[in-house]
């Protein structure tokens, strides 16, 4: 019963051009290195500050380097739009996680002698 | 084929003959008689079959067939209104003329009845029909309000006073019936304007509220008007809310303020607006100039930002030279993508509906004349007793109360409260204008014409619609909750100021009793935590926050004067009788599912152990639960209208953030990137706060202070935790790590064992 028909030589082979995927601001995206590890080396080299007097353009200099870092990130999006969706992933419970984390490693080390023993 | 079912009649041809030919029935203009109106032989009867086909036809099959035919065949301007001018002064007691004119509002009533856009009633043919009767119905109101040489209103009211001379006792259905259709017609002339959303064809000047003032006053609708409320109670009872109906649609949107201004400051305040809004848009011009390209557009000019890595990114323009600003911000505006905004069906339908109240409606002068004569007979003689007989009404929940008519109820109290305010505020400018150090006090100067909406029951019934709007998210309804609640604090204030000791003991009682419940508190705290740009529209917002700055305000106030002022919660006590009953079951490890069990298998038992006690009020406790995220981002979206609000709202805006910052010393709220960038753009971005007009030049300097002092501390907190705070400015703050971004170091806690 097997024909040629059959083989699916005839049938008409569909090609569906699959769409180029969006690039999306998720969490992946955030936690690689372009995203918060290089922040926190930037803020660490980069941010200086003049003090006293100099309030408006101290964080109009602190602004431009978020907003270069988040051009490099994720340039699809505008600044406001790209911190609304930043500000979003933090409400995330790993991202919370995370920067308890992050937060805690610069905690000053202090030696708790009450270690539980086993 | 598809153009001419485009162009086929809508309508039953049938129906459009059988109603033609009834209107042309009706009368029409004689050629003997130098082109009068004539009556039909059977004028009569056509008129009533009119009202049988809107009634039989178009209710009973829910289409609007019959209403756009008699649109089309011109019944109202031609013979409704003809035959009402007809009817002289004189002729009252012509039994005839009176029933055809009793006809004709039967009919202009239903003609004139708005449309209720209910999606689960609409079919094709009311989406057909609506736009065109809605323009038919606005050159109705023209034609009412302008009718070459009769009071058609007043004509109207003339229909009722027989019945209305009536005893009440002595009242048949019937005549409460047409003192009914009369109140519904004064409603829909008062109700009826031009859909912003459709082309206008009469001038909009001639249906503007204006007009519709106007003709109030001068066919004697006003009269008519205070002599039903004033006699509300023991003459009438069932029309209470046709009046609140009639004077919401009047008064919606009107500015009490302006209203009570006198001639010459109201023309000097015109001129100062105009002069504001000239230099605004000066400021707005140069402000470009600043920015412009100072050669031709084809100069093509280019730039190069260097960045880290060997990285460049280009921007053309010359204007973009030199300022790192211009630069970064250009670079952003190229982007042409944009987040998709969450939309909400709710919000973009409120606008067109009949109810709604923020939008401000301007009244010429002798609109504003009128009305106000009218607003000051009204507080003075019939303000208490509509308002009381309404609010028992609502409160009764009678037949003819509908859910709207209680939003409608608290816009008018907020509304008259207001009026009330200002006009106080005006006599007593124009006292110290005159040198009058007159201090005695006299009757008309004392709150009680007000009294009947500051009575407890009032507070009773305006906290149970409010949570009852809140819980089942009627937005518009806590919106006028909400306006009607900041207003009654306000004239309480004002009442405390009062130099009269009876009206000082009075304010001081109220205040207790509002800031006694703490059910209150928790209220304008949740409203305020739960603003959602999504769902609720400006309006809202502006509401929500006048809210609670002012009754943050007050409490603070009155808790200072009132150390011990006491609130009563209510405090669920159940578990801790429960841990005493069971302590055996806490011990072993199922212990704690039992628990549960047991607890949600006897819910009534719970609800019945809720007591209520009594405890300190703790001003400060109270202000660190407004100084939590929500409600700064709360504000936050408040602010993001800088460019439109006035110098009062800036103002409101300007001391929440301040008690966040200073009073309160959670400055790290504030330390998000997004506010920050707002902040910035605010005092020194390329649309800064306008300081140029006088009004606002006092507010910008206390902006810029703010902004300076808090970017003052975020620069010294960066100073000292760069590495944490450089990521932790991306995000809202985690409660439990707060206090170590603030200290640098972890709280010490002391268990209590």
């Amino acid at each position: 019963a097997d024909g040629g028909a059959d083989l699916g030589i005839d049938e008409e082979i569909k090609i569906t051009k699959r769409r180029q995927p969006i690039a999306k601001l998720d969490e992946a995206r955030l936690l690689s290195n372009a995203g918060i590890p290089k922040l926190r080396k930037i803020t660490k080299e980069r941010l200086k500050f003049r003090g006293k007097g100099h309030e408006f353009s101290d964080v109009s200099r602190l602004l431009n380097i978020y907003q270069l870092w988040l051009d490099d990130l994720y340039p699809r999006a505008k600044f406001a739009d790209g911190l609304a969706m930043i500000e979003k992933l933090g409400h995330r419970k790993t991202m919370q996680m995370k920067r308890k984390e992050w937060i805690d490693e610069s905690k000053p080390r202090i030696r708790y002698d009450t270690t539980p023993e086993p | 084929m598809e153009g001419e079912n485009y162009k086929r009649d809508p309508i039953d041809l049938e129906v459009r003959a059988h109603v033609y030919s009834l209107v042309s029935a009706v009368g029409g203009s004689s050629a003997d008689l130098d082109g009068r109106y004539v009556l039909g032989d059977d004028a009569l009867a056509c008129l009533k079959d009119l009202k049988k086909w809107l009634n039989l036809y178009d209710n009973n099959l829910n289409r609007f067939d019959v209403a756009r035919c008699i649109a089309d065949a011109n019944l109202v301007r031609g013979d409704l209104l003809e035959i009402l001018a007809r009817w002289r002064e004189d002729e009252t007691d012509d039994r005839m003329k009176y029933k055809t004119a009793l006809a004709c509002v039967e009919l202009l009533v239903p003609l004139t009845w708005p449309f209720e856009i209910d999606d689960t009633r609409m079919t094709v043919n009311h989406h057909t029909h609506i736009p065109y009767l809605q323009l038919a119905q606005v050159s109705y109101k023209q034609a009412v309000l302008h009718h070459d040489d009769a009071k058609i209103l007043r004509t109207a009211i003339r229909v009722a006073l027989p019945s209305m001379a009536e005893e009440r006792s002595e009242r048949s259905a019937r005549d409460e019936g047409i003192i009914r259709i009369v109140l519904y017609f004064l409603r829909n002339v008062a109700l009826i304007s031009q859909p912003s959303d459709l082309a206008q064809e009469e001038d909009e000047a001639e249906v503007s509220r204006s007009a519709t003032i106007d003709a109030f006053h001068y066919q004697d609708v006003f009269n008519f008007l205070l002599t039903m409320s004033s006699s509300i109670g023991d003459e009438f009872n069932q029309q209470d809310v046709m009046i609140l109906e009639t004077l919401f649609h009047l008064l919606k949107g009107v500015n009490p303020e302006k209203l009570f201004m006198g001639h010459d400051t109201f023309r000097t305040k015109q001129t100062d607006e105009f002069r504001d809004i000239l230099r605004k848009e000066k400021d707005m011009l140069s402000g470009y100039a600043k920015h412009a390209p100072t050669r031709h557009n084809r100069f093509g000019t280019m730039i190069w930002v260097k960045r880290e890595e060997e990285k460049v990114s280009t921007v053309s323009g010359q204007n973009v030279i030199g300022n790192a600003d211009a630069t970064l911000i250009k670079l952003d505006k190229q982007k042409k993508w944009n987040k998709p905004q969450q939309r909400s069906r709710n919000k973009t339908e409120e606008p067109l509906t009949n109810y709604e109240f923020d939008r401000e409606i301007p009244l010429n002068n002798s609109g504003r004349k009128h009305l106000r004569v009218f607003i000051e007979e009204f507080l003075d003689s019939s303000f208490n007793p509509l308002f009381t007989h309404l609010r028992k009404a609502i409160e009764r929940e009678a037949e003819r109360v509908t859910p709207s008519h209680s939003r409608q109820y608290f816009y008018l109290v907020y509304w008259f409260l207001r009026a009330e305010c200002t006009r106080r505020e005006a006599i007593r400018r124009q006292r110290i204008n005159q040198n009058q150090h007159d201090t005695s006090i006299t009757e008309e100067e004392s709150f009680g014409i007000v009294a009947s909406v500051l009575n407890q029951e009032t507070f009773v019934l305006l906290n149970r619609t409010m949570q009852r709007s809140l819980d089942e998210k009627s937005w518009l309804d806590l919106n006028a909750g909400m306006k009607c609640f900041t207003q009654i604090l306000l004239t309480v204030q004002e009442m405390a100021n009062s130099p009269n000791d009876e009206d000082l003991e009075i304010a001081e009682n109220i205040q207790n009793r509002i800031f006694y419940e703490q059910t209150t508190h928790d209220r304008i705290i949740s409203i305020l935590r739960n603003f959602n740009p999504s769902q609720h529209s400006f309006g809202y917002l502006d509401a929500c926050t006048e809210l609670s700055h002012v009754f943050l305000r007050i409490l603070e106030r009155y808790s200072r004067q009132n150390v011990d002022l006491q609130i009563r919660t209510r405090r669920r006590i159940r578990k801790k009788r429960q841990r005493q009953q069971k302590p055996v079951n806490r011990e072993d490890g199922g212990g704690g599912e039992e628990d549960e069990a047991f607890g949600n298998s006897d819910d009534d038992i719970q609800e019945a152990q809720r007591a209520s006690s009594e405890r300190k009020f703790d001003f400060t406790r109270f202000v660190a639960r407004f100084t939590t995220q929500p409600c700064v981002d709360t504000f936050v979206h408040f602010l993001r209208y800088y460019r439109e609000l006035d110098p009062e709202k800036l103002k409101r805006a300007h001391r929440f953030f301040y008690r966040v910052a200073f009073k309160m010393e959670q400055s790290l709220i504030l330390f998000r990137l997004d506010i920050l960038a707002l902040f910035y753009r605010l005092t020194q971005g390329p649309e800064p706060l306008l300081a140029e007009s006088n009004s606002q030049k006092a507010i910008f300097k206390e902006w810029e202070e703010l902004v300076r002092q808090v970017f003052r501390r975020l620069v010294k907190k960066m100073g000292e935790r760069k590495e944490t705070l450089g990521v932790e400015l991306l995000f809202s703050k985690i409660p439990q790590t707060m206090y170590y971004l603030e200290h640098g170091f972890e709280r010490e806690i002391t268990k209590v064992k």
